[in-house]
């Protein structure tokens, strides 16, 4: 049973959302440490930090909170280099302590007691120390975002979302036609910050809120300068779309069709020019743009990374 | 982070076994600065790396204790799964010892849809409200209830996604090991000469096969991690 896919495209509809401020969670700022070994700070790069410094939106997505764990640390460290491990003197009275296999094992009541101490009762269904047993379901009430308050559900942390386009896809069975909703959903705040996101469900509304969200999860940072506009020219390219940006003197606006528009719009670009090279496909479109707006720099990062002064860079 | 003493002696390394790899021809080459020597077709690791690691790890462990974070211990191979939860109790960490299902940690809110049924069914258990039903419903119940208990009794307690993961065996365990770099969760990884170094955050290279390196490794874990806690009642 062969399945195809048709598409029928519909025209792009607009809905905009109220904006209200911000909250950004910032992750990790490393700590200084003192190191009795001297390791050479090679110009290396460090193990891909995962606690990498862009600001990221918690909306409905559950994302960790180790924002204070210092494992800078490993980031420096350079295996070539010869390790010596040289550990503290113990203390005079040092036992070792007994392996977790060793010593009596401890009752099923002690272990609970112990871990209700720590983190409540949560899950488990029994309460050692008197606590409430459903203590989970109030705050699981109130993060999942799976709810079913479609109609005055949105997530308001201050990202205006634009639907660049809403296809009817079509999954052929042997039953006959199964019919989708593509939605393409384009999030920004008008500073900076812009994500593109896909979702599919059988309802329109369903589809524009998973893109919605996915869209959030992948966040970037447009590099503008003081005129809201690019820094330089760049092109970027995703699939077969291919997508040049170009920077504009202020009073020009946004000149660019279709999906580049909407995503430089979001983004607070006030002047731009942009021009969709190859194919016309919206998202790919605008993921080509995302693309080209990551390969930019400013001339402040380029000046300190080459070590020059900036005055050098427009020679 | 001050670095203490954690009793980390290489004779009692060496005669665990710590230091054995896996065979020659499976190795991946990045772990080439961890290996010291080849020995009858088996790589070795570098003994003073590791142990230096492992302090090092310990260290963060007992700091990120002493500040209330939240701990994972996953271990899902045979050899390893008893050590794993009797270590997590031991620390009242959170532990998975049999198989990871897959989204446990990036759809989690899933995850406590099934830690919410289990917590019903055993409420239900326990007031005994399962032998009223006939016996064909009485048994599902059972059943359910028991996979519900092999696969989530590590993380009843768990209110959030973990602080810190720690991993025993990378190849077997690749799957959390992935989550985890989605999610930006900091990862201590006993890692083997098989295993790439660079995927995770802090890699203590040892051997992943025999019990009692997992067994030493996971004891000095726990240590640091009771002190944490311990420090952390003390003056918090």
């Amino acid at each position: 049973m062969a399945a195809t896919t048709v598409t029928l495209s519909f025209l792009s509809l607009h809905t905009a959302t109220t904006s209200t401020p911000t909250t950004r969670l910032s992750l990790l700022k490393s700590t200084t440490k003192l190191h009795p070994f001297s390791f050479s700070l090679s110009p290396k790069s460090p193990f891909l930090s995962l606690l990498s410094s862009h600001p990221k939106i918690i909306t409905t997505i559950t994302k960790a909170n180790s924002s204070d764990i210092d494992t800078s640390f490993f980031d420096n460290v350079n295996p070539e280099e010869e390790v010596v491990f040289d550990p503290p003197t113990p203390p005079e009275d040092y036992i070792p302590p007994p392996s977790f296999d060793e010593g009596p094992l401890e009752t099923e009541e002690e272990i609970a007691a112990a871990y209700e101490e720590l983190y409540g009762p949560a899950y488990s269904g029994v309460s050692v120390l008197g606590k409430d047993i459903y203590v989970m379901d109030s705050k699981v009430k109130k993060t999942s975002g799976w709810s079913s308050r479609s109609k005055k559900e949105k997530i308001k942390d201050g990202f205006d979302e634009r639907v660049v386009q809403v296809r009817r896809v079509t999954k052929v069975v042997k039953g006959g036609k199964q019919l989708h909703f593509r939605a393409v959903v384009i999030v920004g705040d008008k500073q900076g910050q812009v994500g593109v996101g896909v979702g599919k469900a059988k309802e329109v509304i369903a589809a524009v809120q998973k893109s919605a969200i996915d869209a959030r999860r992948n966040i970037i940072t447009v590099p503008m300068t003081k005129y809201l506009t690019f820094p330089h020219r760049s092109e970027g390219d995703f699939g077969a779309a291919k997508v040049m940006l170009r920077p504009a003197s202020p009073g020009t606006g946004v000149i660019a069709g279709g999906a580049v528009r909407i995503v430089l719009e979001m983004a607070g670009v006030e002047n731009a020019l942009g021009k969709q090279l190859r194919s016309k496909n919206a998202l790919n479109n605008a993921r080509a743009t995302v693309v080209a707006v990551q390969k930019m720099r400013q001339f402040s990062d380029v000046a300190r990374d080459r070590g020059i002064p900036m005055e050098e860079l427009w020679k | 982070m001050i670095r203490r003493y954690w009793n980390i002696n290489l004779k009692e390394m060496l005669e665990t076994g710590v230091h054995f790899g896996h065979a020659t021809r499976k190795w991946n080459p990045k772990m080439a600065p961890y290996i010291s020597a080849k020995r009858k077709g088996i790589h070795i690791t570098n003994l003073t790396r590791t142990a230096r690691f492992l302090s090092e790890a310990c260290d963060l462990v007992f700091d990120a204790a002493s500040r209330k974070k939240q701990f994972l211990i996953v271990g899902t191979k045979k050899k390893a799964a008893d050590p794993v939860t009797r270590a997590a109790i031991r620390a009242r960490c959170h532990y998975v010892n049999k198989k990871w299902l897959g989204g446990l940690l990036t759809n989690w809110s899933t995850t406590e849809m099934r830690l919410q049924k289990f917590r019903d069914l055993r409420m239900e258990q326990k007031t005994g409200g399962i032998n009223r039903l006939p016996k064909g419903d009485a048994a599902r119940l059972k059943r359910e209830l028991f996979h519900l208990q092999t696969y989530l009794g590590g993380i009843k307690y768990m209110t959030g996604l973990p602080d810190i993961v720690i991993i025993v065996d990378q190849q077997e365990e690749y799957m959390a090991l992935r989550e985890c770099i989605t999610l930006g969760i900091p990862t201590i990884c006993l890692i083997d000469t098989n295993c790439d170094p660079d995927l995770t955050d802090i890699s203590i290279p040892a051997n992943d096969d025999a019990i009692a390196s997992i067994r030493l490794i996971l004891n000095k874990l726990v240590f640091a991690i009771c002190e944490g806690r311990s420090s952390y009642i003390r003056n918090p």
